[in-house]
């Protein structure tokens, strides 16, 4: 049996292609090929996991759809009858513990073993079935419906690190025939993104992530000054601009397959180093991610917050609710200190952000604002960033403490 | 607009595409020219492109101007001195000039593959071969494979495989352990067929001829021999050698050299190496090496596959087998009769089968400067293999009389333990 890892290389897309093209001429005659979708996906992601050691991880996502299976029938069937907040929150907890325990197996804390539980995809797959939680609490979601469950869960394009959609965008996509004109739409945006992401991922992300980071990490490490070297400048740079690249490549072909299948999946990257200030930058920066985070971490926090009185200060509480989001987020990319940093870094621009909005908003006449204070904050926001990535791309870590 | 229309629109660039990167694969000329400076670059350029394709190293062999010879290796290849075989061969214009195949990593395995890309280049030709007895633990070590394998290797082997032979059976088998060769669903087919002693069908070889040709042209595309300038430390060192060739002079420099270059340390191994290698880890270090078994090892297998092809090719080839730091062996506590046994099943296994050409340098290793550091040849090594390759290299090629026995594929060689049997005994 071949393995085939997602948009990995060439040969990958030919195969991808061709196992799409009867279900585009089905989409394109106005007919979805509901099983010959499910089957598609399925086998690319069979042939993900079909040998060596990822057959463990093979096993893992299935167990990992039973669980999330049950619970979200499960909850949606109580739901239907009663709505008591600790049944909700027991579940969400019950949704997100196979993630937390591989990531505390990671870094050895309790059981190493828990790792076992880890597959590739497992913190993307995390949001499609905590999300489901949490839209049918809300209502949003009434009925559970077991095939749809699944082809959301097991959509192929977007398992192994997104875009990140939710259940009812995604129902509505899936139960439906997007009508000719709005297909050949998708179709030309698919070509586009395809051929974008090919230039970011094998051109752009390979010059940046294979050559000049290595090469400033070499630099680095050969001029250790009591932790510091002015190379570590060329590193969070070549990092940065790796990282954007890479991912919004491969973004590109998650998009891309997504729209062949006749599903509009959000997009994930909109000119990030463009943001005027931090605030933007996570509208424009792995956005399905960080909306996702703003709808059901942030949002749900301040309104709880501020519905229980706890707090009374609207300023206050929205400080706050920056952190909890952020820590909450660097948590779920690794228990690692310098995740935790990151994250705090991110929280304390957002806080001093709105801190100086306001102050500016007061003393309005003082403050210019023009071309060039746009350009500025631009300027600002795009290196601040790129420190938050050094601190990110964990090489400080290899740097200061394993060197 | 027709939705006709609006379809040619979004897949018509992709044609045009599609055309354009076929344009550039399958057109008939050749995208690699190499001229002299780049060959000479590339000869000591050790670089893992340059034994992955074959453009380069065809161009190289088959160079009517200068008579390049391979030099199958590993890490020692690159220890450039004053008086290592590439610096000679350019100071005192030798008839023949070393190609260097092969960096850190680059072991026997991946030499069979190396020279299924050069056919023409070993048959009735000469070659060197140097083996490294580190090469031969319990397993083996593929981890470099990755480093310098390419599909082109496979391609050009099956292409030439008719009736596979034990050989090719053998390796098939260890090229399905590989994920890199095991994952590509033709190869995996073709070679659980050639396992099973069935060549290639018609069918099978003109899919590979397909994909030859797109691999060739990515080998002449990426196979970028400009990026290294490694040349300019061979004329920098030749420059420093005295006009005329004369050992004693010559052997006295080597003298000087490491003298001046290892005084950091007590084992001799050249300060720079010292520095940055051994310094930081130098007390857990001590005694590490008590354990090593270089007497039983998969590699004997894989060195078979290597003398078989020779065999196949008549290759007239020249072994080498080079020795440790005796100094540094002492402090890390590796088995000096261990080390000897070793090499002295890897002889047998040579000589049974008629590859009689053999510098063992493997004794010498305790010699003043004879190494640069811990296990690569330098200086006075350089120049006391130096009396073997030269009359090898620039007398004429002999029509040797190999016979290869395929018993040393078999798992009794690889476990075979010298300590206990004369490897005279084995059959």
């Amino acid at each position: 049996m071949p393995n085939l890892q997602p948009y990995a290389d060439p040969t990958y897309f030919i195969y991808l292609l061709v196992a799409l093209v009867p279900l585009a001429i089905g989409l394109y005659f106005g007919k979805r090929i509901v099983w010959y979708e499910i089957l598609v996906s399925l086998a690319f992601i069979f042939l993900i996991f079909d040998t060596g050691h990822y057959v463990k991880q093979g096993i893992a996502i299935l167990v990992y759809s039973i669980w999330q299976f049950l619970l979200v029938s499960g909850y949606s069937a109580y739901r239907k009858k009663a709505n008591a907040a600790w049944v909700f929150y027991l579940m969400v907890i019950l949704s997100i513990l196979p993630i937390t325990m591989v990531r505390l197996g990671a870094i050895g804390i309790y059981k190493p073993e828990f790792t076992l539980l880890g597959f590739l995809g497992i913190s993307y797959l995390t949001f499609r079935s905590t999300g489901m939680i949490i839209e049918t609490r809300d209502g949003a979601i009434k009925e559970f419906k077991p095939v749809m469950f699944l082809r959301f869960m097991l959509f192929m394009p977007t398992l192994s690190s997104g875009p990140i959609d939710r259940y009812t965008r995604f129902a509505k996509d899936a139960s439906s025939v997007p009508e000719r004109a709005k297909y050949l739409d998708l179709l030309n945006q698919a070509v586009k993104s395809l051929f974008l992401g090919f230039v970011y991922k094998f051109i752009l992300s390979y010059y940046f992530g294979q050559i000049i980071y290595p090469f400033f990490q070499h630099l680095a490490l050969n001029d250790n000054h009591h932790g510091f070297s002015w190379w570590l400048i060329g590193v969070a740079y070549s990092y940065g601009m790796y990282l954007f690249f890479d991912f919004a490549g491969y973004s590109r072909f998650a998009l891309a397959t997504s729209y062949i299948m006749g599903i509009d999946s959000p997009i994930n990257f909109n000119q990030p180093y463009k943001a005027k200030n931090i605030k933007d930058f996570w509208n424009r920066w792995h956005m399905s991610l960080s909306f996702w985070f703003r709808d059901f971490v942030f949002m749900r926090f301040v309104f709880l917050m501020l519905k229980k009185k706890w707090i009374k200060n609207r300023n206050t509480v929205s400080t706050l609710g920056y952190f909890v989001n952020m820590m909450v987020m660097g948590l779920w990319h690794g228990l690692t200190w310098y995740y935790i940093v990151y994250a705090l870094m991110h929280a304390s621009g957002m806080a001093v952000n709105d801190a100086w909005l306001r102050f500016k908003k007061k003393h309005r006449d003082q403050i210019p604002h023009n071309k060039f204070t746009e350009w500025f904050a631009i300027v600002v926001t795009f290196h601040f960033v790129m420190l938050t990535f050094l601190v990110f791309c964990g090489f400080l870590d290899t740097f200061w403490f394993h060197s | 607009m027709t939705d006709k229309k609006k379809l040619w629109q979004i897949f018509g660039p992709v044609l045009v595409a599609l055309a354009l990167v076929g344009l550039v694969f399958f057109l008939p000329f050749s995208l690699g020219n190499y001229n002299q400076q780049d060959l000479k670059q590339a000869s000591v350029s050790f670089s893992a492109n340059i034994v992955k394709g074959e453009a380069v190293k065809n161009a190289a062999f088959n160079d009517k101007k200068v008579n390049y010879i391979p030099f199958f290796g590993s890490s020692e290849l690159s220890r450039i001195d004053s008086l290592h075989p590439s610096v000679l061969a350019e100071k005192y214009k030798r008839s023949y000039r070393p190609f260097m195949l092969g960096k850190a990593g680059s072991e026997t395995m991946i030499h069979f593959l190396d020279m299924q890309e050069m056919p023409k280049s070993l048959n009735h030709k000469k070659a060197v071969f140097v083996i490294s007895p580190q090469w031969f633990t319990k397993t083996g070590s593929t981890a470099a494979f990755s480093v310098f394998y390419s599909p082109l290797q496979v391609v050009d082997w099956l292409l030439n495989m008719d009736q596979p032979s034990q050989t090719d059976q053998f390796m098939a088998q260890s090229l399905l352990k590989q994920s890199l060769v095991r994952d590509k669903p033709m190869f995996n087919r073709m070679l659980h067929n050639v396992e099973d002693g069935n060549g290639p069908s018609k069918a099978d070889k003109s899919a590979l001829r397909l994909q030859r040709r797109a691999l060739v042209r990515q080998d002449e595309l990426f196979s970028n021999v400009k990026a290294v300038n490694n040349y300019s430390r061979v004329l920098k060192a030749a420059k420093s050698l005295p006009n005329q060739y004369n050992h004693q002079t010559l052997d006295q420099l080597g003298y000087n050299e490491g003298a001046a270059n290892t005084k950091s340390n007590r084992f001799h191994i050249k300060n720079s190496f010292y520095n940055t290698r051994v310094k930081a880890e130098v007390k857990s270090l001590k005694n590490s090496q008590v354990d090593y078994d270089y007497r039983q090892s998969v590699e004997y297998s894989y060195l078979q596959t290597v003398l078989a092809n020779f065999a196949k090719e008549h290759t007239d080839v020249e072994f080498v087998i080079t020795p440790v730091n005796q100094r540094w062996a002492k402090y890390t506590g590796l088995s000096d009769t261990m080390y000897y046994q070793a090499v002295d099943k890897i002889k047998y296994q040579l000589q049974s089968q008629g590859f009689n050409n053999i510098a063992d340098l493997s004794h010498r290793g305790g010699e003043q400067y004879f190494m640069q550091d811990t296990i690569h040849l330098g200086w006075r090594g350089w120049l006391a293999l130096d009396q073997y390759l030269n009359p090898f290299l620039s007398g004429s090629y002999k029509d040797n009389d190999y016979t290869i026995n395929n018993r040393f594929l078999s798992e009794d060689w690889q476990n075979f333990k010298p300590q206990d049997q004369a490897p005279q005994t084995f059959s």
